[in-house]
């Protein structure tokens, strides 16, 4: 099936009104908690996913993915208005979006990132529509080896390349793995590390890893934080339009933007918030005049946002086309299709074209939703931000517990939460990153079973992930990768310890 | 707010973390080791992927640790109360919320999760219980139409 007839494919899927309703309630939810400081869309799909068991597999994807990629046109707002980020990729932004409100220029700053993100995300769409079939095709190929390899150097590109040590990014991915392993062995069907609990059988529940993990240490970290700033003036339409110099300063970094989002939004292991970081970076390099960044310099809003948008559709490439999840939302989003029993990786393409396409196409919907939500609405979303979030956290707290217990209607998983939750804490404090975590934790089963696989096809030969030339590469990158990370950090450690003898 | 972080001789957080991850992974391993069966790599059994991940993780637990002996930090700083207050509103509600049903679970989690912010004024912790009890059982009960006991009375 080429190009075109899928996306006529996918059109049809995607414009059914079930698909439709469902694509607007997740890019609704998106852009509210992206909104909303203290919740993002990691904590939002956890708590959505118990609901959408009960609607058919595509329509679920779709508002999951709406609530992912809706985020990121949310999150500038809180960024631009309170200094604030609503989503971590939107931190950035916070940089030359607030100077621009105090310079009054508000609505221009929301407006120009509003239409940031619209390019961006299409663009992305653009990119996530021709290459992922062709990866794919690619993917066809692999045995177990080259899966067990390639996801060996996901989780290593996700620890290495992640904020923070390596060596404890990597321990985060071993943590993850291990608690994968809870539950029961489906080779054998030995329980494992079930403590004669019968929840646990089935593992730890997804849901209660990712809120306990995000949700909880999230608002124990946020409580108490003073929050700058009031929103004291009315944003009115002719506020918003930017003017002539304000789009011809923008055109290329938002190309740009896009360009770097789409990039790193594709590679495992880094995602929305090093796309829109590394785009704003680039455009103070490229700026005749640097200086004006920090100040409110409107490419220092235009390329982050395009490139945020554009890593969180690409972001789509290598989960679908190969089943290996970029960053820790990709993971979560994977492990809701595995529960829906859709099987990312190259067969989906083939087998199910209707879903894969569907949702194509219902990117491209949902972002033409959000252009309208955003724009004339941005209002509705202003006056949100006034609630304090003294009052919002009780009530984040409430649902998570009640979005948990609704998985399997036990308050056992509640208690999982709260357990999880101050593990959760505790690695936050002691300044370990969770999302390798979580991605430990999806892939894991999935890397046993490979590792099992292969080693049974070469009858206990260790050997054959070098043998084979695909597999060799990936194993190749993962130590290149090693021995680049482990390198910065000894001469990161060696030039700590120069200034420490020097002082 | 923030108070200048205090220098400490040693890198409490690392040392601190290694160790939890050391402790958790040789005690993963040890654990497997006793009670699973590992196999061979020809034959894996399900013992043998945790036996070797609790090896590795007790090996970058002791790498994370080993260096932060000589490696001056700063304190560690733990939110207590807050972190009391939320944890134990979450366990409140878990514990409440078949015997009292969902609308006192809820009312009382919150009240125990708004003890965390120092600067609440007890009404608009009351104000703040009702609302979001109320909300909780519009979308929860109402709406999504999850089987739960309301009241303490109901079934």
């Amino acid at each position: 099936m080429d190009i075109a007839q899928g996306l006529w494919l996918g059109l049809q899927q995607a414009m059914q009104p079930m698909m439709l309703l469902y694509c607007f309630l997740g890019v609704f939810i998106g852009t509210l908690i992206g909104v909303l400081p203290g919740i993002g869309a990691m904590a939002t799909i956890s708590l959505l996913l118990p609901v959408t068991y009960h609607i058919p597999p595509t329509a679920a994807i779709i508002m999951l993915a709406g609530v992912y990629y809706g985020a990121q046109y949310g999150g500038s707002t809180a960024s631009i208005l309170l200094n604030l980020p609503g989503t971590p990729s939107s931190a950035v932004t916070c940089l030359d979006g607030y100077p621009m409100s105090k310079q009054g220029r508000a609505g221009v700053a929301l407006f120009m990132t509003t239409f940031a993100s619209f390019v961006g995300s299409m663009l992305g769409i653009v990119i996530l529509a021709g290459f992922a079939p062709a990866i794919a095709e690619i993917g066809l190929k692999f045995g177990p080896a080259e899966y067990f390899a390639m996801m060996l150097l996901g989780l290593i590109a996700a620890s290495t390349l992640a904020s923070g040590s390596p060596v404890k990014g990597l321990a985060m991915v071993v943590l993850g793995l291990l608690l994968g392993t809870v539950g029961t062995d489906v080779n054998s069907g030995q329980a494992r590390y079930d403590f004669g609990i019968p929840e646990l059988m089935d593992g730890i529940n997804i849901v209660a890893l990712a809120m306990g993990l995000f949700g909880i240490a999230e608002v124990v970290s946020s409580v108490n934080q003073p929050r700058e700033g009031q929103i004291n003036d009315r944003i009115t339409w002719r506020s918003m339009l930017p003017t002539p110099a304000d789009w011809k300063a923008s055109i290329m970094p938002m190309l740009r933007g896009t360009g770097i989002g789409s990039f790193f939004g594709a590679l495992p292991g880094t995602g929305a918030s090093i796309a829109s970081f590394m785009a704003y970076a680039t455009e103070k390099k490229l700026a005749r005049d640097p200086s004006r960044f920090g100040k409110g310099a409107i490419e220092g809003v235009t390329a982050p946002e395009a490139a945020n948008n554009a890593a969180a559709q690409t972001a789509f490439v290598p989960t679908l086309s190969l089943g290996i999840p970029g960053d820790a939302v990709m993971a979560l989003m994977l492990g809701a299709l595995i529960i829906h029993g859709i099987q990312p990786g190259p067969l989906l393409m083939t087998n199910q074209p209707d879903l894969f396409w569907g949702l194509i196409v219902s990117f491209g919907i949902g972002n033409l939703m959000l252009m309208i939500l955003n724009l004339p609405l941005v209002g509705m979303w202003v006056a949100i931000l006034r609630i304090p979030y003294s009052v919002l956290y009780p009530a984040i707290l409430v649902f998570i517990a009640l979005g948990t217990y609704s998985v399997n209607n036990n308050v056992f998983d509640i208690y999982m939460v709260a357990i999880i939750g101050l593990l959760g804490y505790a690695l936050a404090v002691l300044r370990f990153e969770a999302a390798p975590l979580m991605l430990g934790f999806v892939l894991g089963p999935l890397m046993e079973e490979n590792l099992r696989r292969a080693l049974l096809l070469s009858r206990g030969d260790a050997m054959v992930f070098i043998e084979r030339p695909i597999s060799l590469g990936f194993m190749l990158a993962c130590g290149a990768l090693l021995a680049w990370s482990l390198w910065g950090a000894l001469r990161q450690a060696l030039r700590a310890r120069e200034r420490a003898r020097e002082s | 707010m923030t108070n200048p972080q205090q220098a400490t001789r040693r890198d409490a957080h690392d040392l601190l973390g290694g160790l939890l991850m050391a402790i958790l992974g040789f005690a993963a391993a040890w654990y497997a080791h006793g009670h699973y069966e590992l196999g061979t790599p020809r034959n894996m059994g399900p013992g043998f992927f945790p036996f070797w991940l609790g090896l590795l993780l007790g090996v970058l637990g002791v790498l994370i640790a080993l260096p932060a002996l000589v490696r001056p930090g700063v304190r560690i700083a733990v939110a207590w109360r807050t972190l009391a207050c939320v944890i134990g509103s979450l366990v409140l509600f878990a514990a409440a919320l078949k015997p009292a049903g969902l609308v006192l679970a809820t009312a009382a989690s919150v009240l125990l999760a708004s003890l965390a912010d120092r600067s609440m004024a007890w009404r608009t912790r009351l104000i703040a219980a009702a609302v979001i009890a109320a909300l909780c059982w519009l979308v929860f009960s109402l709406a999504l139409g999850m089987v739960l006991p309301v009241w303490p009375w109901s079934v």
